[in-house]
């Protein structure tokens, strides 16, 4: 009858400790092995965004629309040039980076606020902040919902190419995982990380051209004359992602949609993944702790 | 797994625990913050360290019942959490054959917002049981829990008792080769708490071999045909559950003498309490 997926509790001994190339590897599979807890809680995340609110699921649109307003109001007073079709250029990053948050801050307490089932039963800590990353796919997915509704009235910019947004997706969201493992591990044992967190994603979003494009860049006197702080902020992940987002969402300055930067964002996938294998090693060395710092 | 391989005496043991040590640093202990941390790095603090466990070595075959004693903070709950692949020894070695399960702290890792039956679901996903085993649990869950229509309602409007029912009856709905159980028996009413004491018992007989920790002596002496008494993280006496029960009354008794003593000394003579150290 009782039947698992597991492997029994097999020998536990002090000595041994596994290289990195393991510990992936462990980590993969018991990911895979635990898809199903995955989903489970990814949906028990999303009905909880629903249950305590009065308008429940519409918060899922109204609020990417309403943020939208809020910074289409906030350009308009301080911009030097209009630009055209701005809510549409602004929805393109507020709807992967309302994703990218929502992901990072519910990874920062995944691991703390289940202390107490920690402490009491062995499951593979990696599917908590691998579940807070899936869930805002759904968050991410559901903005599509507003994203047509605004395309409706900018119809001269809609194009084939929007349907390459999942696959920029793809490279956010292994980007996100790496991201999500490090801050997840990190608050076990420096409680004031979700503070830190908060004011990190702030001015990381304001970095990012989201609300300006890198091209705009040039007619700061600052960046003008510092080639070098160019060359930082494009580097940036999310310089990458948002320029890749818009391009195929909202087009250029210039004009309408475009094939997005393919060696960029080739690039960018590449460096995730290297980013993942090593925040994964980070999570899966501290993970033994965990049970014992809670 | 490259190292030495566990040297192994008996055959048919279920628990084979060896020099175990269970260390902690108290570097990170409980929400310390970056300020404090900083501070500690900063100003080179030699790390605190102490063991919860240490050398502790036993073996427990298939059939037996071990009960462990010991006053509170004596490594009792480590232990468990030990056999159970919750904390990793930092020396020695543990070998556990079987599946193991614990009586989980009724509730630990329920989900407000989830009905009681996405619940069960969730908790069996936790335990890592495949979801077809679940799901053919779950029927007898709900009956054993007794919850009525409320399986169906969201968990944040159940009662405390209700709560402990579903996580009692999901708990014990396992059968596992090795059980663990960590004082479990005093929640909800007194009906309910005849009827989960009468199933812990129904687990206790099925299961292969089974690790307790209790206060209950009554329980260790009747049901336990082995006990191990814990201080300060090492093992004082282990054997005869009668035996052992006697020897921990009588250090719990010459405990407190020595405590009353204490705050007598201190109370009276502040100074002499003093010098005698």
């Amino acid at each position: 009858m009782s039947a698992t997926s597991e492997a029994p509790a097999a020998f536990r001994n002090a000595a041994s400790r596994p290289g990195a190339v393991a510990l992936i590897g462990e980590a993969l599979r018991e990911v895979a092995s635990r898809r199903r807890l995955v989903r489970y809680l990814v949906q028990a995340e999303i009905k909880r965004r629903g249950a305590n609110t009065f308008l429940g699921n519409l918060w899922w649109v109204l609020d990417p629309l309403l943020l939208m307003a809020v910074y289409v109001v906030l350009v308009a007073i301080i911009a030097r040039r209009p630009i055209d079709d701005y809510p549409l250029f602004i929805f393109a990053a507020i709807l992967p980076w309302k994703w990218f948050t929502a992901a990072v801050t519910d990874a920062t307490s995944s691991i703390v606020s289940q202390h107490r089932l920690i402490k009491q039963i062995a499951f593979p800590k990696v599917v908590l902040p691998v579940a807070a990353v899936t869930a805002g796919v759904v968050g991410f997915a559901f903005g599509m919902v507003p994203l047509a509704g605004i395309m409706l009235l900018y119809l001269d910019r809609l194009s084939p190419l929007i349907l390459l947004v999942p696959l920029i997706a793809v490279v956010q969201y292994v980007f996100t995982i790496g991201v999500a493992l490090l801050v997840a591990a990190g608050n076990v044992f420096v409680r004031d990380l979700g503070n830190v967190m908060r004011h990190v994603l702030r001015l990381w979003f304001y970095l990012s051209p989201g609300l300006y494009s890198l091209s705009m860049l040039d007619e700061v006197t600052l960046f003008r004359e510092n080639p070098l702080l160019v060359t930082l902020a494009s580097v940036n992940p999310f310089a990458v992602l948002f320029e890749a987002y818009r391009r195929v969402i909202y087009g250029t300055l210039e004009g309408g949609p475009v094939m997005p930067d393919w060696l960029a964002l080739g690039v960018l996938l590449a460096v995730s993944v290297g980013f993942v294998a090593v925040a994964t090693v980070v999570f899966k060395r501290l993970e033994p702790t965990f049970a014992k710092v809670l | 797994m490259t190292d030495t391989p566990p040297p192994i005496t008996d055959t048919e043991y279920a628990i084979a625990a060896d020099g175990l040590g269970v260390r902690y640093t108290l570097r990170f202990s409980r929400k310390k913050s970056i300020q404090r941390t900083l501070g500690q790095w900063l100003a080179r603090d030699p790390v605190e360290q102490f063991w919860a466990l240490r050398d502790v070595t036993f073996r427990l075959v298939h059939g037996e019942s071990l009960a462990v004693i010991g006053p509170n903070g004596a490594g009792k709950s480590t232990l468990l959490q030990v056999l159970a692949g919750i904390i990793r020894p930092s020396e020695g070695s543990v070998d556990v054959r079987g599946h193991v399960s614990g009586l989980l702290t009724l509730g630990a890792g329920f989900d407000v917002e989830l009905t009681g039956r996405e619940n069960i679901l969730l908790a069996g996903a936790f335990l890592g049981l495949d979801d077809a085993v679940t799901r053919d649990l779950a029927p007898g869950i709900v009956e054993y829990a007794d919850l009525g229509q409320f399986i169906d309602a969201p968990l944040k409007t159940y009662s405390s008792g209700m709560r402990a029912r579903l996580g009692f009856a999901i708990a014990t709905s396992v059968d596992p080769d090795i059980l663990l159980l960590d004082e479990v028996l005093a929640t909800g009413d007194s009906t309910f708490r005849a009827k989960s004491k009468a199933r812990v018992l129904e687990l206790v007989r099925d299961s292969k071999a089974v690790v307790l920790v209790t206060h209950d002596m009554a329980w260790v002496k009747e049901y336990c045909n082995r006990a191990i008494l814990l201080e300060h993280g090492h093992v004082v006496i282990e054997g005869d559950p009668d035996e052992v029960v006697e020897t921990h009354r009588r250090h719990t008794e010459e405990e407190k003498k020595r405590k009353a003593a204490e705050a007598k000394a201190a109370g009276l003579a502040p100074e002499i309490a003093g010098a005698k150290r």
